[in-house]
C-alpha cells in the first residue's frame, strides 16, 4: 500500500505546489450583485466593477483577473491572500477600515431603501412584528440588527438573490438594500415590488478594499482611479450601469472638496 | 458547434422552441453542463480515495500490533462519528494550514513571525495558494476520509465473513501470512463487502452536492445561479425564482446516477463471486 500511496502523495504536492507563483493580480467579487457584478448569460463575470477593474489595471499596468467568493467570506478570504483586491459593492466603514484598507470610492454614498411587495404599508417611525430581510454581513444588516431588532424579525441572507427570491414569495415584509441593487429589481418586477419608506443613508462611498500592508498596490489604484475619473470614464460606466451621475467631473470634484 | 445543434432542433421541433433552446444552450448553462465534471470526479477519486483508506483502516483493526489496531480504530470510530459537512469543510481548511504552518517555519525569518503575531501566515512566502482545482482534489480526499472510515467498517466485517477453512487451507499449502492476506482474505472478501460497499458509494454519491462549500463551481451552485431571480435585462432573461426548476433536474441527475450505480454494482457483485460458492 506504501508503495501506491507514496508516489500519489508526491504527486498531489506537486499538483497543488504549481498554483503557489501567482503574477496575476487578483480581484475578488461576489458575481451575483448585479449591476455592480454579476454572470452574464455567456457565463461571464460582467458588470460595472468588472468594467472598471480592467480599465484600472490596464491603467495601472497590472495584469488583473476576478476570481468569484461569497460576499460573507470576502474579507477574511482576501486577508487570507486567496486574491489581492475586493470590488463588490463594498461601502467604506469605519468597522472595515480597522482590518482592510480602502482606495478613493469609485461609487459616491448610495442611500439604501426598503422594498416590499404593492401594496404594503408600513408605519416605518413604529415598525412592529415585521419580517425585514438583509444580506448577512452588510451595512444593511448591521443597521436593522440596530433599529428594528426589538419588535421585529431580521431574516440574513448569505446571497442577495435569496433575499429578493423571499421577498417575491411573500417570506419577508421588507427588503432593505442598497439602492442601487434595488433599482433593477423594482423595476423589473413589473410593479409587483415597489419601494416603500424613507431612503436611509448608511455607509460611505464604494471603493476598492484592500490589505493594510500593499501600499504599493492602493497608490498604483489610487492613481488610476484619479485618472479614470478625470477622463470622464468613470462616469461614463456608472451612467451605463446606474443610469446615474455625472458624479466625477471637475465641477463635481471641485464642490466636494469645498465641502 | 451548438448553433448547428439548436437550428437542426428548431428545424425538428418548429420555431416555437428557438427561444427556449437557446436559453438553455447558453455560456451560461454551458457553464452549468461542463461543472458536472467537478461532481463526476469528486465521485470517483473520492471512491478510490474511500477504498484505499477503507483497506487500509480495515487492515490496521485487526493488526496484530497494537498500537495499529488502536488506530484503527480510532480512525473508523471518530472519523464516523463526525458530520460529514463539518468534516468536508474542516480537512481542506486544516490541511492548508498545517502546511502554511511548515512553509513559514522554512521560509520566513524569526523577525518576520514575531513581528506578525496576528496575521497568517507570517510572511508571504508562506502563503499557499489554493486554487479551484486544488480545492477539488482536497475535497476528493476529505470524501475519501470520511467514507473511507465507513469502508473501513465494511470491509473489516467483510474479512471477518471470509470462511477460516479457506486462510487455514492457505497456510497449510504454505503461503505466507501476507500472501494469505492479500491473494485469499482480501480476494474473498468483496464478496461480503460490495452490499455494503454499495451503500457507502450511495452515500459518497450524495456528499458530492457540498462540493460548492469549498467555493467549487459545481453543479449546485451554478443551478443557484441560473435559478436565482434576475429582473435586468442586461443580465439575462428576465425571469422570476426558477431554482426549484434546476434544483429539480439536479434531483434527477442524482437519481439516475443511483440507478446506473445500482446496476454497475451487480455486475461487480457478479464478478466477485465468480467461482465462489455462496450463499446467496
Amino acid at each position: 500500500m506504501k508503495k501506491i500511496l507514496l508516489p500519489l502523495a508526491i504527486a498531489m504536492v506537486a499538483f497543488t505546489g504549481s498554483a503557489v507563483a501567482a503574477d496575476k493580480v487578483r480581484i475578488g467579487t461576489e458575481g451575483a450583485y448585479a449591476p455592480w457584478n454579476f454572470m452574464d448569460d455567456k457565463g461571464k463575470l460582467a458588470g460595472y466593477e468588472i468594467d472598471l477593474g480592467m480599465d484600472l489595471c490596464k491603467r495601472a499596468e497590472l495584469e488583473c483577473e476576478f476570481v468569484v467568493n461569497e460576499w460573507d467570506s470576502i474579507i477574511p478570504n482576501m486577508i487570507a491572500g486567496n486574491y489581492d483586491m475586493i470590488m463588490a459593492g463594498m461601502s467604506v466603514t469605519d468597522e472595515r477600515k480597522e482590518t482592510i484598507a480602502f482606495s478613493d470610492e469609485y461609487f459616491p454614498a448610495d442611500p439604501s431603501r426598503y422594498a416590499a411587495a404593492k401594496g404594503d404599508e408600513f408605519d416605518f417611525d413604529n415598525l412592529k412584528g415585521k419580517n425585514i430581510g438583509v444580506q448577512g454581513g452588510t451595512i444593511q444588516a448591521a443597521y436593522a440588527e440596530e433599529t428594528f431588532k426589538e419588535n421585529n424579525t431580521i431574516k440574513s441572507y448569505e446571497k442577495p438573490d435569496q433575499s429578493v427570491a423571499d421577498l417575491a414569495a411573500g417570506n419577508i415584509d421588507i427588503l432593505l438594500a442598497d439602492g442601487s441593487f434595488l433599482d433593477p429589481v423594482v423595476e423589473g418586477s413589473g410593479g409587483m415590488i415597489v419601494y416603500v419608506g424613507p431612503n436611509v443613508q448608511i455607509g460611505g462611498g464604494v471603493a476598492i478594499g484592500m490589505r493594510q500592508k500593499d501600499t504599493d498596490l492602493a497608490e498604483k489604484m489610487n492613481a488610476a482611479l484619479t485618472e479614470a475619473k478625470a477622463d470622464g470614464t468613470v462616469d461614463k460606466l456608472v451612467m451605463e450601469y446606474f443610469k446615474k451621475g455625472p458624479f466625477y467631473t471637475p465641477a463635481e470634484e471641485e464642490k466636494k472638496a469645498a465641502e | 458547434m451548438i448553433d448547428t445543434i439548436v437550428n437542426a432542433l428548431v428545424g425538428l421541433l418548429g420555431e416555437d422552441w428557438r427561444a427556449g433552446l437557446e436559453y438553455i444552450t447558453n455560456g451560461k448553462h454551458m457553464a452549468w453542463y461542463a461543472s458536472f465534471k467537478f461532481t463526476l470526479i469528486a465521485a470517483v477519486a473520492g471512491a478510490f480515495f474511500a477504498v484505499i483508506f477503507g483497506l487500509l483502516g480495515a487492515a490496521a483493526k485487526q493488526s496484530k500490533f497494537a498500537p495499529l489496531r488502536w488506530i484503527g480504530s480510532f480512525y473508523v470510530n471518530i472519523v464516523r462519528g463526525v458530520p460529514d459537512v463539518l468534516f468536508f469543510i474542516f480537512f481542506p481548511l486544516a490541511f492548508e494550514q498545517t502546511v502554511e504552518y511548515f512553509f513559514s517555519r522554512a521560509r520566513c525569518t524569526a523577525e518576520e513571525i514575531a513581528n506578525n503575531a496576528g496575521s497568517w501566515p507570517p510572511c508571504d512566502a508562506a502563503q499557499w495558494y489554493l486554487s479551484g482545482n486544488d480545492y477539488l482534489i482536497l475535497a476528493c480526499v476529505s470524501l475519501g476520509l470520511v467514507y473511507g472510515a465507513f469502508a473501513a467498517n465494511v470491509i473489516h466485517g467483510a474479512m471477518i465473513s471470509v470462511p477460516k477453512g479457506q486462510l487455514e487451507a492457505a497456510q497449510a499449502y504454505g503461503f505466507t501470512e501476507k500472501q494469505v492476506f492479500w491473494r485469499f482474505k482480501v480476494r474473498q472478501m468483496w464478496v461480503y463487502a460490495l452490499p455494503g460497499l454499495s451503500n457507502v458509494w450511495m452515500l459518497l454519491l450524495k456528499a458530492t452536492s457540498l462540493l460548492s462549500l469549498l467555493q467549487i463551481a459545481d453543479i449546485v451552485l451554478w443551478a443557484d445561479r441560473l435559478g436565482a431571480p434576475n429582473y435586468l435585462a442586461r443580465a439575462g432573461l428576465v425571469h422570476p425564482d426558477w431554482r426549484w426548476k434546476y434544483y429539480l433536474a439536479l434531483f434527477i441527475f442524482y437519481i439516475i446516477m443511483a440507478m446506473i450505480s445500482e446496476r454497475v454494482f451487480r455486475a461487480l457483485q457478479n464478478r466477485a463471486s465468480r467461482g465462489m460458492v455462496t450463499v446467496n
